[in-house]
């Protein structure tokens, strides 16, 4: 019995959770991010555990960690050093892309400039076609002198994206064995080992990005094992992964991609606990921090997947829990346009400088200012009394604004709050209509520093009945990092119709997917308890150009019944689209399987019973719904489990504010969830 | 505007989202791949009079930002429930060719119709003369597939069944159609209920005035803008390299008159209506959305916090004149108007170019081909797939090289991945990238154009390259940038029997034939012997400029891949002819050697006078007139022509 560690470090603040083994009690703590030193804010976090809840490092007993690093290396493109080598004729894959362009409205509008120049892609003679046959043999000659190029022009690193090689990694193979043997240490990375999917581009800049960050996250896993070795920490310590799952840091070093959005996806997989454990069949997360809104469905306590996620400015295509970015957060700066008309965003003032009232160098007025004026934030601590809120500064910031509105500064900044909500609604909005789901039946999870504070007036707009303020809302991520499940993906291409003859394929191809995943639980992570296995294939009908990941029964699989498979995807695509074509071919086209190996689940404390009603910590006046009124002001910490007010009110607590709209009632529940249910919502 | 201004952006993301929830419904679940795909589509919401005044911001077609659907809503009167339909472009120039159908429903609250949600989905095939409705070789509507007129197609929540069964007997792939019809319907059923919610939201009044405020709001910004381009009279022609197929070229040509913060756009010059479905069927009117698509392209460029509504429109009409191919009458085909709307783009970037060279961009490469490939494989089984676009890139710009392979006004574009056409189709692809020495020279440089070459296996195989252009033609370099480089279209490249396809369309191939077209590149802006060294020795490393081009179009002289100081400075105080504002290229310099101002001024005279069905007849007798004597004036040649077919003078 000891304690369990989830850290997760962000833009602003690195989160810790912490969930005594003992009692199934959780704490939380935030402290300043270290951009200029990464690694220290967690030597930094343990020593102020040990100060504030004597938690020694001898007695931490699982340690997992979600890191930006790996995103900030490309969005600051301070990666390896990278050639490209690709079969010839077809060296442009990074520079078309699939072509489009991101403002498709803007004749100025540009890709982005590929992580490797053309200068450094290399076309080498050889094919593969679709079938995954040799058409032309390799080429060593060519090979050997493109990676002598490759050194001469100072690369640091090479990644090989050969044309079919998802079927056959012959050719990539023998370039890794020609590199060993001509430029030995040089780092190599093939497109068929980091994800083999099929279609060159997805596949090539998957790998792009991988090879990347690739040196700077080992160099940083390094420093942490290093560090947690020398403060104590014995545990290995386990990194969280884009696909809401953990693997070993040591693994972590040469899968980089699997962790490049762990932080994002960790927050949803706190969340789904959260709604498993309160019950919440239908959810969606929200996660708002300074420069972000993201959400996520959660559907029966389990995050969707998808892949496609964005880094930077480019997508990557392993399985990730699938996030929606929807806004740019509390720290979106506000402004009029020269017609007069008031406007949010684009721009942010992030989490450096930050918004005005912060007093980090902030000038221009943000979503969290307005919060500021309106006095729904501050007079209580933010981020551990690590911020205080200058309510005059924010004033003085939107005073111009209301100037040129000709209104009130109060009416002035609870307008940006409502513009900030409504370009947020519009991002709900096509989530809602791309599923095709109700947000009436659903719950909004609300975390993230600025998530409490909006998501209640997001909901009144969006019908969405209840809002969910988790207990510690602004450590979701870590406390995701800790419930996450030893987790990894597996997948095979075979592009072949669901026709007789096909059954074979798919058992080899699970078989071989099967024995790849168990070696990598039971023997590369080193885990030793029971395992889950999930079977399910990209399908479409023929002549499609998009794939349905459909689950897939692998007693069907085993038994090779091809009416119950189609079956499925009948059903999937009915579900997804609202109509099937039971006549229409149906193709496989990529095999998946996902292995887990669950970790321990908390049981969350439940909170004490009320007796009488909440305790006001003061009152104060705020500026809401278009009047001043005096409003209650409650510590979370005071709350106890069936205390209930109605809005408005302020709840405040160490690493967020949450705002209860008029007419609302908020609600603490027996696990020290505040449910705030949403009235006046629109019908 | 009434509505407070604190509230009017609020009001437009509600409004846009409720468009883009129109838009993901249909996506979702259209039948097509085509509609989810290429996403040719529209949605938006209407005034009362049919304006549209909100549509989705980054899905769909970008064409139909402003579609005035008043014409056709004004034919009826409508109760709660009624849903309209109709794909003529002859009835009320809201549909611009027959696979488009567009439907309309009016939301009524309270009993008063507040306002309507609309869109429209691209239909795979509507019928008519060929699989798939469009080919530029079709002379009449008719021949386009069934033509529904503006009907009620829903009346008070009653489907109209006999229509629906005389649309899908006559269309090939019926449940196709009808399935994307079904999206339609569910499409237009979440946006009234979206619209509710918003005025559940504002109130009914606030509603009714905040969405002529955003129109407004479009308008005042629009104005701003034009108030930022000074006042004149500025003039631009651009050309399509046919007309028909291995036809004459075809011209648009637009005056811009701006004056304050209005403008016009006078397409008076461009070609007759043509006897091939290249036309516009604009309706004249003068707001017509096919006339206007790159005015909106210019104006967001300039501004891009400009709301896309029809407001936006209002400063501006043009003037299209009857019987051209810009204002097509019927039974003028129009299925193809979208090579000749491309052209209407590149002409309103070129007008504006001449009125603002420093803020806008040179010439996209334009020329954008569809390849399609019908083949067999082992065995025997048909298989046809569309294999990708083929292009070129966007135009250099102050400050910025145009991006390479796609961009400017065909930045929605996708490609369909090499791996994903070889497992689909039996033919081998060679490569797949872009053109070496195709980008247009300039301080920034075009964007290159887009390498396709593939090998064929079976006989009997067609190849179809849709919109084939620029062959001729090259984009236009600015501020004496220089023209990208000509798209090509070539069997058999370098073998014995290597044919030359230029603009052709259909390709029959044999075992073992190799196709390669060359898409354009875009045109280069400001003057290429600025570009710095350096960076003219990254292109040369990069394998996108040859050494011999550095020197030749860049005055860079580079030994072992590095600029020689010397050299180069020498180079580039040789003397040579001053940038000019505008570079055309070798091909159309040419071309406008014989075709002058002046004579192109005297055709458009003598055709406007000619009866209709005449025109593109008489254009064509005309153009092989001055080809047999370049050096004659068009009145002469007219009346040797009049001489011959004294039938013309009866007309």
């Amino acid at each position: 019995m000891g304690y369990r560690i989830g850290v997760d470090i962000g833009g602003s603040f690195t989160d810790f959770a912490v969930l005594d083994e003992r009692d199934g009690s959780l704490r939380a703590l935030k402290v300043f991010s270290r951009q200029d030193q990464p690694g220290a804010e967690v030597l930094e976090g343990m020593h102020q555990l040990q100060q504030r809840y004597a938690i020694a490092p001898g007695e931490v007993s699982y340690f997992t960690h979600g890191t930006t690093v790996g995103v900030n290396t490309v969005i600051q493109r301070k990666g390896l050093k990278l050639a490209l080598v690709a079969t010839e004729g077809f060296i442009d894959v990074l520079e078309l892309a699939r072509l489009k362009i991101p403002n498709m409205y803007d004749l100025f509008s540009r890709r982005p400039t590929p992580l490797i120049p053309r200068a450094r892609a290399y076309g080498v003679h050889g094919r593969i076609d679709a079938d995954g046959r040799e058409t032309t043999p390799l080429d060593h000659e060519c090979v050997a002198a493109a990676l002598h190029a490759a050194v001469a022009a100072g690369c640091e690193g090479v990644v090989v994206a050969l044309l079919h090689s998802y079927r056959n990694t012959a050719h990539e193979q023998a370039i890794k064995a020609i590199a060993a043997e001509l430029v030995p240490g040089l780092p190599i990375f093939l497109s068929s080992e980091v994800w083999p999917i099929i279609r060159e581009y997805e596949r090539t800049i998957t790998a792009v990005v991988s090879g990347y960050v690739q040196p700077r996250v080992a160099h940083y896993l390094n420093s942490l094992q290093q560090a947690l070795r020398d403060v104590g920490v014995t545990p290995e310590p386990r990194i969280t992964k884009s696909n809401g799952g953990v693997m070993s840091a040591e693994q972590g070093k040469s899968d980089c991609i699997q962790m490049i959005l762990s932080g994002t996806a960790s927050g949803v997989i706190g969340a789904a606990f959260v709604a498993r454990a309160a019950g919440v069949a239908r959810a969606m997360s929200i996660d708002i921090g300074g420069t972000s809104a993201d959400l996520a469905l959660i559907l029966d306590g389990q995050p969707q997947y998808g892949v496609g996620e964005t880094i930077g400015e480019f997508q990557i295509y392993i399985p990730s829990v699938s996030v929606s970015s929807i806004g740019e957060g509390g720290g979106s700066i506000a402004w009029v346009d020269d017609l007069g008309v008031l406007k949010v965003g684009p721009k942010s003032a992030g989490s450096n400088p930050g918004p005005v009232c912060y007093g980090r160098g902030g000038t221009r007025p943000t979503v969290t200012d307005s919060f500021a004026v309106c006095g729904l934030i501050g007079g209580a601590g933010l981020g551990y009394d690590a911020v205080k809120v200058d309510r005059d500064a924010a004033r003085a910031a939107i005073a111009p604004l209301a100037g040129r509105l000709g209104a009130g500064v109060e009416a002035t900044a609870e307008a940006i709050k409502d513009l900030c909500v409504s370009g947020m609604y519009g991002g709900v909005s096509g989530l809602v209509s791309r599923f095709g789901i109700d947000p009436r039946e659903f719950t909004l999870i609300a975390f993230g520093g600025a998530g409490p504070m909006l998501a209640p007036f997001l909901a009144r707009e969006l019908g969405i009945g209840e809002v969910l303020v988790p207990p510690t809302p602004g450590v979701l991520s870590a406390l995701g990092g800790l419930v996450a499940d030893i987790k990894n993906d597996f997948i095979r291409t075979i592009y072949a119709g669901l026709t007789d003859g096909v059954q074979d394929r798919l058992r080899e191809g699970y078989a071989d997917l099967e024995a790849r995943a168990r070696h990598w639980l039971f023997v590369d992570q080193g885990y030793n308890g029971t395992s889950t296995l999930s079977h399910s294939a990209d399908m479409r009908y023929a002549g499609q150009s998009f794939e349905v990941e459909t689950p897939l029964d692998p007693q069907a699989v085993a038994t090779g019944d091809l009416a119950a498979l189609a079956e499925a995807f009948h059903r999937r695509h009915e579900q997804l689209f609202g109509h099937c074509d039971r006549h229409a071919a149906v193709q496989v086209i990529n095999l998946r399987l996902v292995i887990g190996g669950p970790t321990p689940q908390p049981v969350m404390a439940e909170i004490a019973p009320a007796a009488g009603p909440p305790p006001i910590v003061r009152t104060g006046t705020a500026w809401i719904d278009g009047a001043a009124r005096e409003i209650p002001f409650y510590r979370r910490a005071d709350l106890l489990a069936g205390h209930r007010f109605s809005g408005p009110a302020v709840v405040a607590q160490d690493d967020c504010t949450t705002v209860v709209p008029p007419g609302c009632t908020a609600e603490l529940d027996r696990l020290g969830n505040l449910r705030i249910a949403i009235a006046g919502a629109a019908p | 505007m009434s509505i407070d201004r604190m509230s009017l952006q609020i009001l437009a993301d509600r409004c846009a989202a409720a468009a883009e929830a129109m838009a993901y419904t249909l996506m979702r679940t259209a039948h097509s791949t085509f509609v989810k795909e290429t996403e040719d589509f529209s949605c938006g919401l209407l005034t009362p009079d049919g304006v549209t005044f909100a549509s989705p911001k980054a899905i769909g077609a970008t064409w139909y930002i402003g579609l005035d659907y008043g014409p056709v809503v004004r034919m009826f009167d409508y109760a709660d429930g009624d849903i309209c339909i109709t794909n003529d472009p002859y009835a009320g120039a809201v549909a611009t060719h027959t696979p488009d159908i567009h439907i309309w429903k009016p939301v009524f609250i309270d009993g008063e119709l507040v306002c309507f949600v609309a869109g429209h989905i691209h239909n795979t095939d509507m019928g008519g003369a060929v699989p798939a409705t469009l080919s530029r070789t079709l002379t009449e509507i008719q021949q386009e597939g069934i033509r529904i007129p503006p009907v009620k197609l829903v009346k008070a929540g009653v489907m109209n069944t006999e229509l629906i069964e005389l649309m899908t007997r006559n269309v090939r792939v019926p449940a196709q159609n009808w399935g994307d019809l079904n999206a339609q319907l569910a499409s237009v059923a979440v946006g009234e209920s979206r619209v509710r919610e918003i005025v559940a939201r504002f109130g009914l009044a606030t509603f009714r005035q905040g969405i002529g405020d955003l129109l407004d709001y479009a308008e005042a910004q629009a104005r701003r803008i034009i108030r930022g381009i000074p006042d004149g009279t500025y003039f631009h022609a651009e050309y399509a390299d046919e007309d028909s197929e291995g036809g004459n070229p075809c011209r648009i040509a637009i005056t811009l008159r701006i004056a304050g913060d209005e403008l016009e756009l006078d397409y008076t010059g461009s070609d007759p209506q043509l006897n091939a479905s290249l036309n516009m069927p604009t309706g004249g009117r003068e707001r017509h959305v096919l006339a206007m698509v790159g005015l909106g392209y210019v104006l967001y460029s300039l501004d891009n916090n400009l709301l896309l509504n029809a407001g936006v429109l209002r400063p501006a009409r043009a003037i299209l004149p009857r019987g051209t191919v810009v204002h097509a009458v019927e039974p003028a085909a129009v299925g193809m108007r979208s090579l000749t709307c491309s052209i209407t783009q590149s002409a309103t970037f070129g007008v504006f170019a001449a009125a603002i060279p420093q803020r806008m961009p040179a010439s996209p490469a334009g020329g954008l081909t569809i390849m399609n490939v019908k083949t067999i494989d082992r065995t025997g089984r048909l298989v046809m797939a569309s294999v990708g676009p083929v292009g070129g890139g966007a135009g250099g710009c102050s400050g910025a090289d145009g991006s390479d392979g796609s961009g400017a006004n065909y930045s929605f574009l996708k490609n369909t991945p090499v791996e994903i056409n070889e497992a689909e189709v039996p033919i081998r692809f060679n490569a797949y990238g872009l053109v070496p020495n195709s980008a247009g020279p300039g301080r920034w440089r075009g964007g290159s154009g887009t390498l396709m070459e593939f090998e064929v296996f079976a006989p009997q195989t067609m190849v179809t390259a849709r919109n084939r252009d620029r062959s001729h033609f090259g984009a236009w370099g600015l501020n004496g940038g220089k023209a990208g480089a000509t798209s090509s279209f070539v069997r058999n490249p370098g073998r014995p029997d290597q044919e030359i396809l230029d603009n052709r369309d259909i390709v029959h191939c044999n075992p073992g034939d190799v196709i390669r077209i060359a898409g354009s590149g875009a045109g280069g802006w400001g003057d290429p012997f600025e570009r710095p060294p350096e960076t003219v020795a990254a292109d040369v490393a990069s394998g996108l400029l040859s050494t011999e081009a550095a020197e030749r179009d860049y005055g860079v002289v580079l030994v072992n891949g590095l600029p020689d100081t010397q050299a180069t400075a020498q180079r580039r105080a040789t003397p040579r002819p001053a940038p000019a504002l505008f570079d055309y290229g070798p091909g159309r310099d040419a071309f406008e050697r014989l075709w002058t101002v002046e004579r192109y001024d005297a055709l458009t005279e003598i055709l406007a006078q000619t009866p209709i069905p005449w025109r593109h007849w008489l254009k064509g007798m005309i153009f092989a007139a001055l080809r047999d004597a370049p050096g004659q004036q068009i009145r002469p040649l007219y009346a040797e022509i009049c001489q011959r077919f004294p039938q013309l003078n009866a007309t």
